[in-house]
């Protein structure tokens, strides 16, 4: 039998959810790998080999499933109402092609279906549309079609996958759903993975039980890194950092010297500075999601948390560093360096503390005078 | 125990970058030139805050400290407290939930973390709660009156 896939990132019904910093959820890495590699790996163990990926996400940021796009796939990106459209073609597309089956998997939750058993229930069932839903009987945005019922299924793409044409019995599902909603879910996800309740394992060596390293991965000697945790391909750990409690550092992340990283995410190409404490959050592209006070809070200051640029633009940086110290220096040596005037350490000595100074002309006049009895705060004198 | 000297409450604007801290700096310091000043700072409106903002926090701070005094921060907004938390300068400082909180902690004696074990003690000075009865058991101070009366 030929079954195909229709995969859709995007076209949440709430403005803003399912996604972290603009970039949808299913497009981060969690472990190493997008979320929509892993789907892709999950379909494919159940023979389902054909895609076709409908995204809302601009060109720019598709990089990020790098290892999600494989030969032969369809992919496409649309907005607005167009994204609805697409993904109605692409269903048609396949129909086209001889397929008898297509599944319509929205990210969206992440869910680990047993995808032979909810195609056999569709045949069983002799439906049109079969809906999937979790055990509460909440809809999961994943949906088992007839490829020759096109009225059924632009029905269903035109309502957003809200409404079926002919209603039909839903597939309860009782495995592990994760709804990825936002940055708390995303967390959760990972942690369920290092509890093994979810099927992500990381893509590295597990170094030492629990702390999983992905290719590449430095490690400063003085960095300590405490099970469970996990560091991505081509991370660095400097010197006296702090990895627990279930942190994930994703690939071409940067923990800086001195940083505690506790129960927290850090997404792929983030740096984080030196001498911090990132705790219960998620960090990337410049903003931290803090999930105890569930807050999203934007950094500018690229000294607490910046984004690490592809090789090229880090190149062009680095150059445009050096070029910029070379001409200080040679600025420097032609017109004769300026220092800093040390203070007279005698003058220093003799001078009366600020606090004993009297209390300036001026505005500072108005204040009332030191009260008679002074008590300090922390004793009894 | 009060004191008569006055408590400066002053509201920090919503973005906190260089530009921004400076000004403000400039604006607060004649506050920090007097003896022992007594300065409060109210974060509610701060959105964005940077790490030079956190400087102009400790550079405030330590100018108070120089001169006997204290600075305090109140009513911290969520995002305020998360870069606080980030940069671990939330120890440094002493927080509280509203401005009232942090001017009335000016007048009281019991400092801070006391009041945190021993919630509802107010201004009751910290000694209170080391008088013991006749068997050398400590007794807090309601009790003891309870038992006078």
């Amino acid at each position: 039998m030929d079954v195909k896939a229709v995969i859709l990132i995007g076209g949440s019904r709430i403005e803003g959810a399912e996604q972290l910093g603009g970039i949808p959820i299913g497009l981060l890495d969690v472990f190493g790998r997008p979320i929509l590699e892993r789907v892709l790996d999950r379909l494919e163990k159940f023979g389902i080999s054909g895609a076709a990926v409908v995204t809302e996400t601009p060109a720019s940021s598709v990089p990020l499933a790098r290892g999600s796009i494989r030969p032969g796939m369809h992919w496409a990106e649309a907005r607005g109402s167009q994204f609805w459209r697409t993904a109605e073609n692409a269903f048609n597309e396949f129909a086209q092609g001889g397929t008898e089956i297509v599944l319509v998997v929205r990210l969206g939750a992440y869910a680990e279906l047993d995808y032979e058993e909810l195609i056999q229930f569709h045949l069983d069932a002799g439906c049109h549309v079969t809906r999937v839903a979790d055990a509460t009987g909440m809809p999961l945005d994943t949906f088992v079609i007839s490829a020759s019922r096109r009225n059924d299924a632009a029905y269903l793409f035109r309502h957003e996958l809200q409404e079926m044409r002919v209603p039909s019995d839903d597939y309860r599902f009782a495995g592990y759903i994760n709804h990825l909603r936002d940055p708390k879910d995303f967390r959760v996800l990972a942690l369920d993975g290092f509890a093994g309740i979810a099927n992500i394992p990381p893509c590295g060596d597990e170094t030492k039980p629990g702390v999983w390293l992905g290719e590449n991965a430095r490690v400063h000697r003085t960095a300590r890194l405490l099970a469970p945790c996990f560091v991505g391909a081509n991370a660095k750990v400097r010197a006296s950092a702090l990895l627990t409690r279930g942190s994930v550092a994703e690939h071409h992340t940067e923990i800086d010297c001195g940083t505690v990283v506790e129960n927290s995410s850090i997404l792929q190409t983030t740096k984080i500075g030196a001498g911090l404490d990132v705790t219960h959050s998620v960090v990337g592209f410049q903003r931290i999601w803090n999930l105890r006070r569930t807050v999203e809070v934007e950094i500018s200051d690229r000294r607490l948390v910046a984004t690490i640029h592809s090789a090229p633009v880090r190149m062009l940086n680095h150059a445009a560093e050096i070029a910029w110290i070379f001409s200080k220096v040679v600025a420097q040596t032609v017109l004769g360096r300026k220092t800093a005037p040390t203070p007279a350490i005698q003058d220093a000595l003799c001078r009366p503390a600020a606090a004993l100074k009297k209390a300036e002309h001026g505005k500072e006049e108005a204040m009332p005078a030191a009260d008679l009895l002074s008590v300090r705060r922390y004793g009894n004198e | 125990m009060e004191t008569s000297r006055p408590v400066v409450v002053k509201r920090v604007p919503e973005r906190m970058n260089l530009r921004q801290a400076r000004q403000f700096q400039q604006e607060v310091r004649p506050f920090f030139r007097i003896d022992r000043p007594q300065i409060v700072f109210d974060l509610s409106a701060v959105r964005l805050l940077d790490a030079a903002g956190i400087d102009m926090l400790l550079e405030c701070m330590t100018e108070a400290s120089r001169r006997d005094g204290d600075l305090k921060l109140a009513s911290v907004s969520a995002q305020a407290a998360v870069v606080l938390e980030l940069t671990r300068t939330d120890r440094l400082f002493e927080i509280y939930e509203t401005a009232t909180d942090a001017v009335k902690s000016f007048s009281s004696f019991l400092p801070n973390a006391v009041r945190q074990f021993y919630p509802g003690v107010g201004t009751a000075p910290a000694f209170a709660w080391h008088q013991r009865d006749g068997h050398g058991h400590r007794v807090p101070k309601e009790k003891e009156t309870e038992e006078a009366a």
